[in-house]
């Protein structure tokens, strides 16, 4: 390993970027479609933000469709009332789900395990519930929010083609911070906090405030997929605050492979493939399918398509990666003791 | 006060009671099992709504007093399994993934129903001894006039009490029932003297899923049998479980009764009605973190 971490990252990412931007070409050959290629590479960035809360944090939320659908409804209102340019709704859904995402974390981020899982999961079902009723007279209600409107950035139309590069050149740069982040003295914070929160707090560290700084870090990612879910169609589903779009994010993360950054996106790729080719030919009971997908991988493979590959090397005697912890350096019999398994909550 | 107004407010008392009731028993059911072993359930609303399909269809071949009979063993059998098959071997995992299998399970659970029923709502024909409306002016003399409710939601309110004062009896006055309060108190001093709780608990994740069958039988007919009912159910139950303090029965049916109070009387205000739970939930969670009964220590 001569190579300087920050090499790696450059290296890491050019790879990545070589294997996105292609994508309208190869996913062809293997039964998809351009527009396919563009919904993988949103639900990538979606996925990839969430993977910088549970994969560093440990934090699993399972409302995070209310980012997402709060900046699609955000991106929708602004394309349809104030401009069809995505620039002005690109700022204003970000400011949007800024606060919509300390608003949500101060009343969740005191909780932590179980309990913060459920309390984000009743949040975004408020935020569901609050679309469908009280604020139906903006949202559409159960017919989602409909527009004519045909969006375009500084006068070139957003479509086809358009999208996905735009959505690649976000998914490219959010895959290098989210490297950056991850190697940063704030990336193995975070980390910390999943190994041992108390301790942490014991010596001083204001964890609470890493907590928001990740969580919202992880929601603008949300949003940013949301603002390119509208972009690409312009209309705003329900769905997209619906428990099940969180349960999908948590779906692919899981199956990717927790904490590895592009497991999640593996992840993203391996479920809209699933459920827009695959579909055609197992019919309606993919989702079952994908269920039982899903459950197996949970019970054994808990690292996902990532672990599962390098377990693959490893038996071949290619040396693929263990699956890595947090703490990089802890002593070796803390490792051995640890097992395969991660951290337990801390004040259980 | 008017004969009106006294009428109104009975009505809505009565309703609140019966939209807590199914709530009251999922949410009863999730606090026993993370009570005693540590693990939150989110395949619970799919217990539910599997006990309502098992019951239309029992129903529908035979007669329905046979229904409320077999379908809550058959989803105690189903809760064994669970717990032997497949959730013991989560207690030593991270709780991230107990969330992630039940969930799994849920989601499994659904699509099946899906597949074998179809994705809508199909009928559950109420049984002959339950259609129809109660004179309540007949049984509560403060009332004016006449005023009826319908039969089936009084039978709800009266098997779910039940199912509370069986409960009540069995954690109280059983060696059982002392094994299982001590075991939720203090599990840790329950192990050193030697008590293998895990194991002992496998019978309470059953009696977790019974009462969730029992729930399912009378309270299909009025939330409807369709596979997305289960998780639509979950949620608020949760809240009912986060209000009253995790792991705390007798708190558990106080934010149930809450909650279900709650939503009759926001009835008038259609759009309120959907989110005043959860802003319940916010404002508990504020002033009281534990919830309003929950132990001290415990997730607070």
């Amino acid at each position: 390993m001569g190579r300087s971490p920050f090499a790696a990252d450059l290296i890491a990412v050019g790879l990545f970027a070589a294997v996105v931007l292609t994508m309208p070409v190869w996913i062809v050959w293997i039964g998809g479609y351009e527009a396919l290629a563009t919904k993988i590479v949103i639900w990538a960035v979606f996925a990839l933000g969430f993977d910088i809360l549970l994969g560093f944090t440990g934090y699993l939320s399972f409302g995070h469709a209310a980012f997402f659908g709060t900046a699609a409804y955000t991106t929708g209102l602004c394309l349809k009332h104030l401009s069809a340019d995505i620039l002005p709704a690109f700022f204003i859904t970000g400011g949007v789900s800024l606060v919509v995402a300390f608003v949500i974390g101060l009343l969740t981020l005191r909780r932590s395990g179980i309990y913060f899982s459920i309390l984000t999961l009743a949040f975004a079902e408020m935020l569901h519930a609050a679309a469908l009723s009280i604020l139906q007279a903006y949202t559409g209600g159960d017919n989602g929010l409909t527009m004519h409107t045909k969006p375009e950035l500084l006068g070139i139309r957003m479509e086809g083609l358009n999208v996905f590069y735009l959505a690649a050149i976000v998914a490219i740069l959010g895959f290098f911070a989210a490297r950056q982040i991850k190697r940063s003295p704030f990336g193995l914070m975070l980390r910390a906090i999943k190994e041992n929160a108390m301790r942490l707090e014991y010596t001083g560290v204001n964890v609470w405030a890493y907590k928001m700084a990740a969580y919202m870090i992880s929601a603008m990612y949300a949003s940013l997929a949301g603002f390119l879910m509208v972009v690409l169609e312009p209309y705003v589903a329900t769905k997209f605050l619906h428990w099940s779009t969180s349960g999908e994010v948590v779906i692919m993360s899981v199956i990717g492979g927790v904490n590895t950054l592009i497991g999640p996106m593996i992840g993203a790729a391996f479920m809209l493939y699933f459920e827009n080719v695959i579909q055609a030919f197992i019919g309606e009971q993919w989702r079952l399918v994908l269920g039982l997908v899903f459950v197996l991988i949970v019970i054994f493979l808990p690292g996902g398509f990532v672990d599962g590959f390098n377990r693959i090397r490893r038996a071949v005697g290619l040396g693929g990666r263990e699956r890595h912890h947090n703490v990089p350096d802890a002593p070796a019999p803390v490792r051995e003791n640890r097992g395969d398994r991660a951290a337990r909550q801390p004040g259980e | 006060m008017s004969g009106s107004l006294v009428n109104a407010l009975t009505l809505q008392v009565i309703t609140g009671l019966q939209l807590g009731a199914i709530y009251a028993l999922i949410a009863l059911g999730l606090t026993l099992i993370f009570g005693t072993l540590g693990v939150v359930n989110f395949a619970h609303g799919a217990l539910y709504i599997l006990a309502s399909y098992a019951a239309v269809l029992v129903a529908g071949h035979t007669n329905f007093v046979l229904a409320v009979v077999l379908v809550p063993v058959f989803l105690f059998l189903v809760g064994i399994v669970m717990e032997r098959g497949l959730i013991r071997f989560f207690y030593d995992r991270p709780h991230t993934d107990q969330i992630l299998v039940t969930f799994g399970l849920a989601i499994v659970i659904q699509e099946a129903l899906k597949w074998a029923f179809g994705a809508n709502n199909i009928p559950f024909p109420l049984p002959p001894w339950g259609n129809g409306v109660v004179f309540l002016h007949e049984y509560l003399p403060f009332l004016e006039g006449f005023v009826v409710f319908p039969k089936w939601r009084l039978i709800l309110v009266g098997v779910s009490l039940l199912v509370v004062v069986g409960l009540f009896l069995l954690l109280q006055f059983t060696t059982f029932g002392l094994t299982v309060r001590a075991g939720m108190r203090e599990p840790d001093m329950m192990r050193f003297l030697g008590v293998d709780v895990t194991k002992r608990f496998a019978v309470v994740f059953g009696l977790g899923a019974l009462i969730a069958g029992v729930a399912g039988v009378f309270g299909g007919p009025i939330t409807q049998v369709s596979p997305e009912v289960g998780m639509a159910i979950l949620v608020p139950s949760f809240l009912v479980v986060v209000i009253g303090g995790m792991g705390s029965l007798p708190g558990a049916l106080v934010a149930a009764l809450i909650l279900g109070l709650a939503l009759s009387f926001s009835a008038e205000y259609a759009a309120v009605q959907q989110i005043v739970v959860y802003l319940i939930a916010v404002v508990v969670l504020l002033v009281r973190p534990r919830g309003l009964m929950g132990k001290k220590g415990v997730f607070e």
